[in-house]
């Protein structure tokens, strides 16, 4: 029976008698559905806990404490943003359409639950090698998933990274971005309950049998087995998002709302238990009330179900008759489950009947901690061999065939779409810009991960810099494989040292994040994945992009020595900052590590092209930059002796001439797009 | 008592999503001349309702939302 | 003017059409889809893109049910100028206001793009007075179909308002947009395409004063 239960609710022996020791006796009925979901690793953070803790996480724009649902940012004259990065990677290999949509409408519930109004969407996708038979089915699946939800619920998707690589051939990673807006107006809402007499009202849609301890299956390895779990994949209904933000946004510009959770991972239980135990304030819930999709469901269904677009509210009494008129207004309901109470359990009823009576500080404040086995990685400056000469897998073909589905403009703030370096929106009140760029090359990762994190803030940052962006604060998606494995925890802890002391130099916190562990599949690992976000903000955008725009312009290539920009971090990319602020340029384009060649086409593929006289090897930080002036115009940016500029050639009406090759526009498009047909097959 | 709406795109409007799908089948299954993608509508009345009465109306529903005549057509069929 | 901006559950581009008028100068309304309203109190009626009804059944279908649409009938009927951007102009083709429909475009995806276009026909209310425009599209049902008898009398009546110079999404004959009286809808977004910092401008001279 023990060892059922100890299964059933993938608990270990080691927990199991910590739970004892905390309870004074075995677990009973619900306790055990609790525990299970709140120690899940997914839930618990039980592995990454005293790391995360090291993150450069706090300075003067920071807003809030760490524990919301998101990290919030104040760009002064009134303005905030809320952001975040979550990954969902499990669901999404086992149900690529569902499991990528839901990973879109969970982070934005993160984002509205505070009463930011989203404003732009970013992914980071990895996928396996493209000969892997199963990878058109998942990419098509990914990218339909991602584009259903995020269209239909009117949110622009500004910027994303995809990669192909082997080692996520069993365990692709999809990470969503959300970045939310707060108008000089607006409050941000708290996930912490102040009080005791409040009303707890569930809102959105009704609990059904959808992923059912979805928070512990995210926690274990892949097993061959995973194909059978379908079951407990969510299903998304962005239409219902779509008024779910609405509602939430009224409501609390209504001012009636005292704080608000979404039901994310382990549903109600998680949600409830977070909101109780920040502020020590109890609940009492009755699961009767909560409106079901299925009559069959049992209290413990109930409190670890997954389902979609619910959100838990707590407010004045007084308040309940308006709230359920702003949610009637946009077709949804909302009641009352509960009440907060006086003492600091949490007490669950079915009607009359009480079925648990818990101190949430057990659960939540005593959940295990574990320092797991790990080594201190040494400096190593050497960037990876860089493999420029590839087949034409999709790795080095345009990714429009994946962004053209979705949609880059509703909202009417995008001023750089996908095609660019990175995503830009404008500030509907100040009309100033937000910046925002992705980082993490899994080439590097797996070749020197000590660099590898450190570059996972540096690239993006400077994408902003020479875009004319300060950076402001950091989101991560930290994916790893199994951390009980020494050289995966190393990388882990690497990663992180790594990224906070480039956050600390350059004053990028990190505000949110978030971890997945056990991307193992079978025994194999993938490359550790620690994808970050770094936001920025500029008064005004710059009159150039990263696509060739005009003939008989000088090409030119900035490479930057890494291990100097690095001795030299805030200064450089401040130096570049107003650099760029002042350039006299027409394009420009971070050189990606695929190859310098195929940079130079995806800047071509817009019309105008490029004939080089000369091309130098592809370095680890290197720009392409388009001019009508000559070499003079960088004589700012040289007096650093780690930059230098060499000509390349000139840009030319739709035509590029690359070394040996050379083709019209039309060519380059279809060879770009000719390689997604061959990929995709059936699925093109 | 249940009406099924079955919806289909008329014979002379392309559909995309038919001629895809018999692309990916065509390979495999030599015997296949065609294949269509469409809806299926089922409507469930109450109890007492007649079978008529339940198709006149499924009828009724069909012509004024649940199919765009210039483009779809449909049948219908009694189930229980 | 002053211009009344329907909005449906699921609607999402309210804000932008609210934006885009405002920027021009006219005073807007919101018009509620359970609501009717009268249907001679305003110089313009617009219906914004999005998901009504999360593009359930059709797209367009739903909302074309709705109490707002009677309204909006008989504004058509007051010769009062109606546009239908994207879900709007499905909107419209579902009521039986302009002719024809719009299927799943021939690759089945979403299609979001910059677009070359050419304004083929004149129009009283909405316009561009120049021959060729850019404006982005962001469609998943944008293919427009009509049956040939419909299309000799669209291109009797000069309804064919603009085509596309590459089509992207296989409308027939390459259209892009059709108006019927007063009323008219596009597939392409003009409210995208009024800044600079957006990629053009051309999206600013769609309203004009008659």
């Amino acid at each position: 029976m023990l060892e059922q239960n100890l299964k059933k609710y993938r608990i270990s022996k080691a927990e199991y008698e910590t739970i004892c020791d905390l309870l004074g006796r075995s677990p009973e009925g619900l306790e055990w559905a609790v525990f299970s979901a709140l120690w899940s690793e997914h839930c618990s953070y039980k592995s990454s806990k005293v790391h995360l803790k090291k993150f450069y996480n706090k300075n003067k724009i920071v807003v809030g404490d760490s524990d919301e649902n998101a990290g919030v940012i104040d760009l002064g004259q009134g303005e905030r943003l809320a952001f975040k990065m979550e990954s969902h990677n499990h669901p999404s290999f086992i149900s690529h359409h569902q499991g990528a949509a839901t990973g879109v409408g969970g982070i934005l519930r993160d984002i509205f639950t505070m009463g930011a109004r989203p404003i732009a969407l970013g992914n980071y996708l990895c996928f396996g090698e493209a000969n892997n038979s199963n990878m058109p089915r998942l990419v098509d699946g990914v990218v339909r998933g991602i584009a259903d939800y995020g269209n239909c619920v009117g949110v622009p998707t500004i910027t994303g990274r995809t990669h192909f690589h082997k080692e996520y051939n069993n365990n692709i990673l999809v990470n969503a971005f959300a970045l939310g807006y707060f108008a000089p107006d607006q409050k941000v809402v708290s996930s912490k309950i102040p009080e005791s007499g409040l009303s707890i009202m569930y809102a959105g849609a009704k609990t059904g049998r959808d992923g059912i301890h979805g928070a512990s299956m995210a926690s274990e390895s892949f097993s061959e087995d995973s194909e059978s779990k379908k079951p407990t994949i969510q299903i998304g209904d962005p239409f219902f998002e779509k008024l779910l933000i609405e509602a939430c946004i009224e409501v609390i510009d209504k001012n009636l709302v005292v704080a608000m959770q979404d039901m994310g991972a382990a549903g109600l239980t998680s949600s409830s238990f977070e909101m109780s135990v920040k502020d020590g304030v109890g609940l009492l819930m009755d699961l009767q009330k909560v409106p079901l999709r299925d009559n069959t469901l049992t209290p413990e269904d109930i409190l670890l179900s997954e389902s979609q677009e619910r959100m838990l509210l707590v407010c004045k009494p007084e308040h309940q008759e308006q709230i359920q008129q702003v949610f009637e207004k946009w077709g949804l309901d909302a009641v009352e489950i509960g009440q907060t109470q006086k003492d600091k359990n949490i007490t669950l009823t079915w009607g009359e009947d009480k079925l648990l009576e818990i101190d949430p500080e057990l659960v939540v404040e005593h959940a295990p901690r574990y320092e797991r086995d790990y080594e201190k990685l040494s400096p190593k400056w050497e960037s990876p061999k860089l493999n420029t000469q590839r087949p034409s897998l999709p790795d080095v073909a345009s990714k429009e065939w994946i962004y053209q589905q979705y949609d880059q403009r509703v909202g009417v703030r995008t001023a750089k779409d996908c095609s660019q370096d990175i995503g830009v929106v404008r500030l509907p009140h100040s009309h100033r810009f937000v910046g925002v760029a992705m980082g993490c090359e899994p080439e590097v990762m797996r070749d020197n991960a000590w660099l590898g994190g450190r570059d996972a803030v540096v690239r993006p940052c400077l994408k902003l810099a020479f875009n004319g962006f300060t950076p402001l604060a950091l989101t991560d998606c930290l994916n790893f494989g199994n951390p009980e494995k020494k050289p995966i925890m190393s990388e882990f802890v690497e990663s992180v040292e790594g990224i906070s002391e480039v956050c600390k130099i350059l004053d990028v916190p990190v505000i949110s994040g978030n971890v997945s562990f056990y991307n193992e599949t079978q025994g194999q690992n993938i490359i550790s994945t620690p994808a970050t976000v770094v936001v920025g903000l500029s008064d005004n955008i710059l009159n150039f992009n990263s696509s060739f725009t005009q003939a008989e312009d000088n090409v030119f290539v900035l490479s930057i020595e890494t291990q100097k920009l690095y001795e030299n971090l805030a200064s450089t990319m401040s130096a570049i900052k107003s650099w760029s602020q002042n350039a006299d340029i027409s394009s420009l384009a971070m050189v990606s590590l695929k190859g310098l060649s195929y940079t130079l086409e995806k800047m071509s593929l817009k019309g105008d092209g490029v004939k080089t006289q000369s091309m130098p090897p592809t370095e680890f930080y290197q720009f392409v930059v388009a001019t009508g002036q000559g070499k003079e115009i960088f004589d700012e940016l040289l007096k650093l002796e780690f930059i230098c500029v060499s000509a390349i050639g000139k840009t030319q009406k739709a035509q590029i001439n690359i070394e040996e090759q050379s083709l019209s526009a039309k060519q380059l498009n279809e060879k770009h797009s000719k390689v997604w047909r061959d990929f995709l097959g059936r699925f093109a | 008592m249940k009406i099924l709406v079955k919806i289909l795109p008329k014979p002379e409007v392309l559909d995309s999503a038919g001629r895809a799908t018999f692309n990916a089948l065509k390979a495999d299954f030599e015997s296949l001349s065609g294949c269509h993608l469409g809806k299926l509508v089922e409507l469930d009345f109450k109890e007492g309702v007649t079978e008529k009465k339940a198709l006149e109306e499924a009828e009724k529903m069909a012509n004024s939302l649940l199919i765009n005549p210039l483009v779809e057509i449909c049948e219908f069929e009694v189930k229980e | 003017m002053k211009i009344g901006i329907l909005r449906f559950l699921g609607t999402n581009c309210d804000y932008d059409i609210w934006e885009y008028a405002k920027a021009l100068g006219h005073d807007c309304e919101w018009l509620w889809y359970k609501d009717q309203f009268n249907p001679t109190a305003y110089d313009r009626i617009i219906i914004p893109g999005g998901f009504s009804y999360g593009d359930y059944l059709r797209s367009g279908a739903l909302a074309s049910r709705t109490p707002v649409m009677a309204s909006v009938k008989q504004a058509a009927q007051n010769n009062i100028p109606i546009l239908g951007i994207c879900n709007g102009f499905q909107i419209l083709c579902e009521i039986g206001l302009l002719p024809g429909a719009l299927l799943a475009n021939n690759n089945r995806r979403f299609i979001d793009k910059w677009v070359d276009l050419e304004v083929v026909s004149e129009n009283n209310y909405w316009s561009w007075g120049q021959q060729n425009i850019r404006l982005p599209i962001a469609h998943g049902e944008g293919r427009y179909f009509i049956d040939e008898q419909g299309l000799k009398n669209l291109e009797d009546q000069g309804g064919i308002w603009m085509r596309y110079n590459d089509n992207p999404n296989g409308s027939v004959a390459d259209i892009a947009g059709v108006t019927q009286g007063t009323v008219a809808g596009l597939m392409p977004h003009p409210e995208s395409a009024i800044y600079e910092w957006m990629g053009g401008t051309d999206g600013l001279k769609l309203l004009r004063e008659s």
